[in-house]
């Protein structure tokens, strides 16, 4: 593996505060947050729905660890109404994007697990790190040939996040070449 | 920010676009349609006027991903980035397990109902939108 695909602890800790520094610009709620053994970024994103019965309130959260054993980011999430009923899978699966419900309908759980958070001791919903190597090699790879610095946490997220409801904001993008054409 | 299920319904192109009017709704829905479908033409057979309806979007592999014959091609700008990536995969012939990305800048994934006239405002240049694509096994 070459030494730029390699996705330390430290290059973890450096993207997520670049990602940071773009979210405070447009107040989308990142923050950043560490223990002693684990790093994260946690944001709590309130959102309202409309259910068959009566307008709720459910209330998403997402956080993004570093994995040690994988060397990648993941991410938990989970989902709650404001008196604190946790949403099963299955409910949040109704926010997801047409185009991944039958994907994961077809073996949810070989791509999502619940894991107790290593912070907060509570049960979230994982997305399974083993496949993040093979869909970001390709995007490391072709930023190596154009020579392009790009944000890890800001691609990644981009890829994960809808398929669990979360979409980020295209100022991200823009963030990120900002910095590149900032940085030369 | 409530993810609605694909509508049936699709919007005419609104604060995405450059404001002007459109001649027409085009009648094509969001359903899925054949790869032959008129929302994405090859090259850019229309004539620019004043209002265009279509984008011309410039399609580059990523990787391993085979190379498209026709790259070039002219896209109502309500396409979403779904609708796009189902009509590439049926394109190269891609089989269910395999998943397609979009990226703009070569390194962001818009999301699936992201609009390509809304992305072509943000990121075009001389005229076109450059988007990757890759295709990936992502789970399973």
């Amino acid at each position: 593996m070459e030494e730029d695909e390699f996705f330390g602890e430290k290059t973890f800790q450096h993207h997520c505060s670049e990602f940071i520094k773009h979210s405070q610009q447009i107040g989308d709620g990142w923050e950043w947050r560490s223990s002693k053994e684990v790093l994260e970024v946690p944001l709590d994103d309130a959102e309202a729905t409309e259910t068959a019965a009566a307008s709720e309130v459910i209330k998403y959260e997402y956080h993004v660890l570093y994995s040690s054993s994988y060397q990648v980011p993941v991410l938990y999430f989970r989902a709650s109404f404001l008196d604190g009923r946790p949403l099963a899978l299955k409910d949040i699966w109704e926010g997801v994007h047409e185009c991944y419900q039958t994907r994961l309908q077809q073996g949810p759980w070989d791509t999502i697990t619940q894991q107790e958070h290593p912070i907060l001791g509570q049960p979230f919903f994982v997305l399974h790190p083993c496949k993040t190597n093979e869909f970001m090699a390709p995007v490391l790879k072709n930023s190596q040939k154009i020579n392009r610095n790009i944000n890890y946490i800001t691609s990644w997220l981009s890829i994960v996040g809808p398929v669990v409801g979360l979409n980020l904001p295209l100022s991200y993008a823009i963030a990120t070449s900002q910095d590149e054409s900032n940085a030369l | 920010m409530a993810e609605e299920p694909e509508s049936v319904l699709q919007l005419p192109s609104t604060a995405a676009a450059s404001g002007e009017g459109l001649m027409d709704v085009s009648p094509e829905t969001a359903t899925p349609e054949p790869p032959s479908s008129a929302a994405v033409s090859p090259g850019t057979e229309e004539p620019s006027g004043d209002t265009k309806k279509k984008i011309d979007i410039l399609l580059k592999a990523v990787g391993d991903t085979p190379i498209m014959k026709t790259k070039k091609w002219a896209v109502e700008r309500t396409r979403t980035i779904q609708g796009l990536i189902d009509f590439i995969k049926k394109f190269l012939k891609l089989v269910a397990s395999e998943q397609l990305f979009i990226y703009v800048n070569q390194s962001f994934a818009p999301s699936p109902d992201q609009e390509v006239g809304t992305l072509y405002e943000c990121f075009g240049s001389d005229g076109k939108l450059v988007l990757h694509y890759c295709k990936s096994q992502a789970w399973g």
